[in-house]
């Protein structure tokens, strides 16, 4: 019998060898640059010195984990963190499925393309460039709101001052930068469905709205919620060259812009401690994978095709 | 259509094969170099022996330098390998790591175990602490820097290798040059004409400047001047210290005053941040200040400021260019710390050492002896190609040819600073900012402070890692907007970041610091 199975295991693999094959590169890929650096986890336990690498040098205990609570920043820059990451998620994926739609809708093929490439744009502009467009638009001296405000008639806004109108600006950056890149993704399922399923509605007498609505919402709802879950995954990664760029290292901002990983580039910076910093990736990973597995959960709890394991 | 399969198969797999080789390469490459290191400290030992320097196998080394690289370096480095080459028998290749990404790379470079040789280094700008902390360096005994270079024994003062040990160890060569380390300013001379203000050389003349030029729509500063500030009391940053040594300060104007200043301990901090904020509420400085991304003498050169403040050297440089394109400026230099006598940069502000995975250290500390003390390879390492680059005026001199492709001391050249054999510029036609400059040039060579024993101090972190950690995540939000007199309430927030520090544990960091600062003095008491 056991015999059995294995001949037929290598009669499998012989019958399927080119796409064995074929699988082969991912494989190796995901190996050496998604497992093979996980073993580098230890080092979040470890004192790092150069000489004894990350094998050789000695154990630490959860020492290095110590100096992001005693800070007193980590509830602030977690919340903020998780936050920021709601809104990005929930808004991104509003805005482009609404863009997307928008541009199956519009008839005009050229002007369908321009709107596209130049929405696409934003995504090769590094956070660098963004950052500096941002200070040239809200700095109080030469900035270009500021101008216009006062070009009417108005009060200067020390926008560089006032942390409370940061989550507007970031949440518009990000949301102005992905939108292209995004939009692409629910596209494609929109142009996966098939056009008998909008034949048969128009004949049924459904107007646009009920088209999207009714027909192509629903449609894209499954690629929708992989790409939710997915980014649910990073929710505790806040996206450092981000909150970097547009607020640097004005203090006076952190209470609405501070996030885990500019806490910690901080707290860091001046020491390089590769210790600490491996623990806080660490935090952010079990927190992120918790969470992805709950999430995950509680979809294949209303709907079991819906989730992704 | 079998066959198509059957290529695309073969491709993938060529394609795999190819990654899992290059996989293998980076171990491979790995382990050699680890055997190489063994085999290097096994010469080591023959070496120390025979106590001969055996330069009978020619040698190429591999030097980090700080910076980009210039179109004509190659050239130049080409000129000194010649020389190297017949001096030791070894030739530098350099790599650069550019202003931009040595925050970053520099530890990889060790991390990753890269095999060079020698790399610039600097405490607290460029990594030495952080390095030496976490072994990256070869420590440097005494013995071996008398036998691999005993030229640079010969001229190094021994306050600079003191400055260069940590925990009693040298790692690194240090430079030997008097650079003052206090800042001072370039000022436009018609605006204090217009102004009515005839000098600046105190805190209260500088103040009174910034206000009368703030009420005139002109910003004085890019920050706050909190340097100025304590410089003025005679406090100076104490190294290895939270934040760049800003968080604690000492009196280096008092060799008798050993005490501590942590800054929140100490009245003249909230006393500056209420000055600050009454100046930054006037308007001597920009409200983005802690978001500008300007240079620091864009201010200066575009009209925007009325002064700017950074060393002697760069105010004479951005002072002559801003009189250039506007002769009417008539821009000046000012030292708003008159007063009190100057404090000479540590030495160890610049400096090389070597890598501790090195195959082939006796050598590299023989060519930086050569870098060192060789006029000739130290002329083309500072000022280029001789007829080329520049020309000799006298024994000591130089004059400027070409300045575009190599530039006088911007190769990174400083780790081997050395004053004793450096040429000064000679200047044909002289101005009134020049003759400034010579001025407080002879007035502070004249009046260097004398030594205080934290000059040399550098506070180890290791045994309060977790507490600096934590002080460190904390400074940014309160230290950066008081210093540049932004908040709201001075007295509240400086309540806060008092509070906020405390709970990240800033005694034990002080604590620590008292036991190695009073160690430190101790030891250099005895001796």
């Amino acid at each position: 019998m056991r015999g059995k199975g294995v001949k037929s295991f290598f009669k499998k693999v012989y019958l399927y060898r080119a796409f064995l094959v074929m699988l082969l590169p991912a494989v190796a890929y995901t190996l050496i640059f998604s497992y093979y650096p996980m073993t580098g986890i230890v080092l979040a336990f470890k004192k790092y010195n150069y000489a004894g690498g990350i094998w050789g040098s000695p154990w630490n205990g959860l020492e290095n984990f110590q100096f992001f609570f005693t800070s007193g920043q980590a509830g602030l820059v977690t919340k903020n963190t998780v936050l920021y990451n709601v809104v990005f998620i929930v808004l991104n994926a509003v805005v482009q499925i609404a863009v997307a739609v928008l541009l199956t809708e519009l008839t005009s093929k050229a002007y369908r393309k321009i709107t596209q490439s130049l929405m696409f744009l934003p995504y090769f502009i590094s956070w660098v460039i963004v950052g500096i467009m941002a200070f040239n638009i809200f700095s109080s001296d030469y900035g270009f709101m500021n101008n216009i405000i006062q070009a009417l008639g108005g009060e200067k806004i020390l926008f560089y001052t006032t942390p409370q109108v940061w989550p507007f600006i970031i949440v518009f950056f990000n949301l102005w930068k992905n939108i292209g890149y995004g939009s692409v993704m629910y596209l494609a399922a929109i142009m996966g469905i098939d056009t008998s399923v909008y034949e048969a509605a128009t004949i049924d007498g459904a107007n646009v709205f009920q088209r999207i609505f009714r027909v192509t919402i629903p449609m894209i709802m499954p690629t929708t919620i992989i790409l939710l879950l997915l980014s649910v995954g990073g929710i505790f990664k806040g996206n450092f060259d981000l909150f970097y760029n547009l607020v640097g290292t004005n203090g006076l901002l952190y209470n609405y812009t501070d996030v885990i990983d500019t806490l910690t580039f901080r707290a860091l910076i001046s020491s390089n401690n590769f210790g600490m910093a491996s623990a806080i990736g660490l935090y952010q990973s079990v927190l992120c994978f918790v969470t992805v597995v709950v999430v995950n959960k509680l979809v294949s709890l209303y709907d079991k095709d819906y989730a992704l394991f | 259509m079998k066959k198509q399969l059957k290529k695309a198969a073969a491709l993938l797999l060529a394609a795999a094969m190819i990654t899992g080789a290059a996989a293998g390469c980076s171990t491979a490459g790995q382990a050699s170099s680890s055997g190489g290191t063994d085999a290097a400290s096994a010469g080591d030992a023959a070496s120390g022996e025979t106590g001969a320097v055996d330069t009978s196998e020619k040698v190429e080394l591999k030097m980090y330098l700080i910076g980009d690289r210039t179109p004509d370096f190659d050239e130049v480095y080409a000129e000194i390998n010649k020389i190297l080459e017949e001096e030791i028998n070894a030739t530098v290749s350099v790599d650069f790591l550019s202003w931009g990404e040595h925050e970053t790379k520099y530890s990889l470079l060790f991390s990753g175990q890269e095999d060079f040789d020698l790399i610039f280094t600097a405490s607290s700008w460029c990594h030495y602490e952080q390095t030496v902390a976490l072994g990256g360096f070869e420590p440097l005994s005494e013995e071996f820097i008398q036998t691999y270079a005993p030229d640079i024994w010969e001229v190094v003062p021994e306050m600079a290798w003191e400055q260069a040990k940590i925990n009693g160890t040298i790692y690194m060569v240090p430079n030997y040059a008097n650079e003052f380390g206090q800042d001072v300013m370039a000022v436009r001379g018609d605006l204090m004409e217009q102004y009515g203000v005839e000098q600046i050389t105190s805190w209260d003349e500088m103040k009174e400047f910034a206000m009368a030029a703030a009420a005139d729509g002109m910003y004085t500063f890019q920050y706050g001047p909190w340097y100025q500030y304590f410089q003025t009391e005679g406090l100076s940053t104490l190294g290895g210290a939270p934040k760049s040594g800003e968080l604690v300060l000492y009196n280096a104007q008092d060799p008798e005053d050993l005490d501590l200043y942590y800054i929140l301990d100490w009245d003249g901090f909230a006393d500056y941040c209420k000055q600050a904020k009454e100046m930054a509420d006037a308007g001597c400085w920009s409200p983005d200040a802690l978001n500008s991304t300007d240079e620091r003498q864009t201010g200066l050169l575009t009209g925007r400021t009325a002064a700017m403040v950074w060393n002697l050297g760069s105010c004479l440089t951005y002072g002559r260019q801003a009189n250039s394109e506007n002769p009417d400026w008539n821009v000046t230099l000012c030292d708003p710390v008159a007063a009190l006598p100057k404090k000479v940069n540590s030495y160890i502000n610049n400096g090389v050492a070597i890598n501790i995975n090195s195959q082939h250290k006796e050598r590299a500390m023989m060519a930086l002896n050569e870098f060192y003390t060789n006029p000739d390879v130290y002329d083309l390492a500072m000022l280029g190609i001789e007829g080329k680059h520049w020309e000799a005026v006298g024994d000591d001199q130089y004059r400027v040819l070409d300045e575009s492709n190599y530039g006088v001391s911007n190769n990174c050249n400083w780790g081997w600073n050395n004053m004793t054999i450096q040429r000064t510029e000679y200047i044909e036609d002289r101005t009134a900012l020049d003759d400034a400059y010579d001025a407080m040039m002879e007035e502070w060579n004249a009046n260097v402070k004398g030594d205080h024993i934290y000059d040399g101090f550098n506070f180890d972190n290791t045994n309060v890692a977790t507490q600096v950690a934590a002080v460190e995540a904390n400074i940014d939000t309160y230290y950066n907007p008081l210093v540049n007199g932004l908040v709201e309430d001075v007295d509240a927030t400086i309540e806060q970041f008092r509070q906020a520090l405390e709970a990240a544990g800033i005694r034990d960091v002080l604590a620590e610091m008292e036991r190695q600062a009073s160690e430190y003095a101790a030891s250099k008491q005895a001796a």
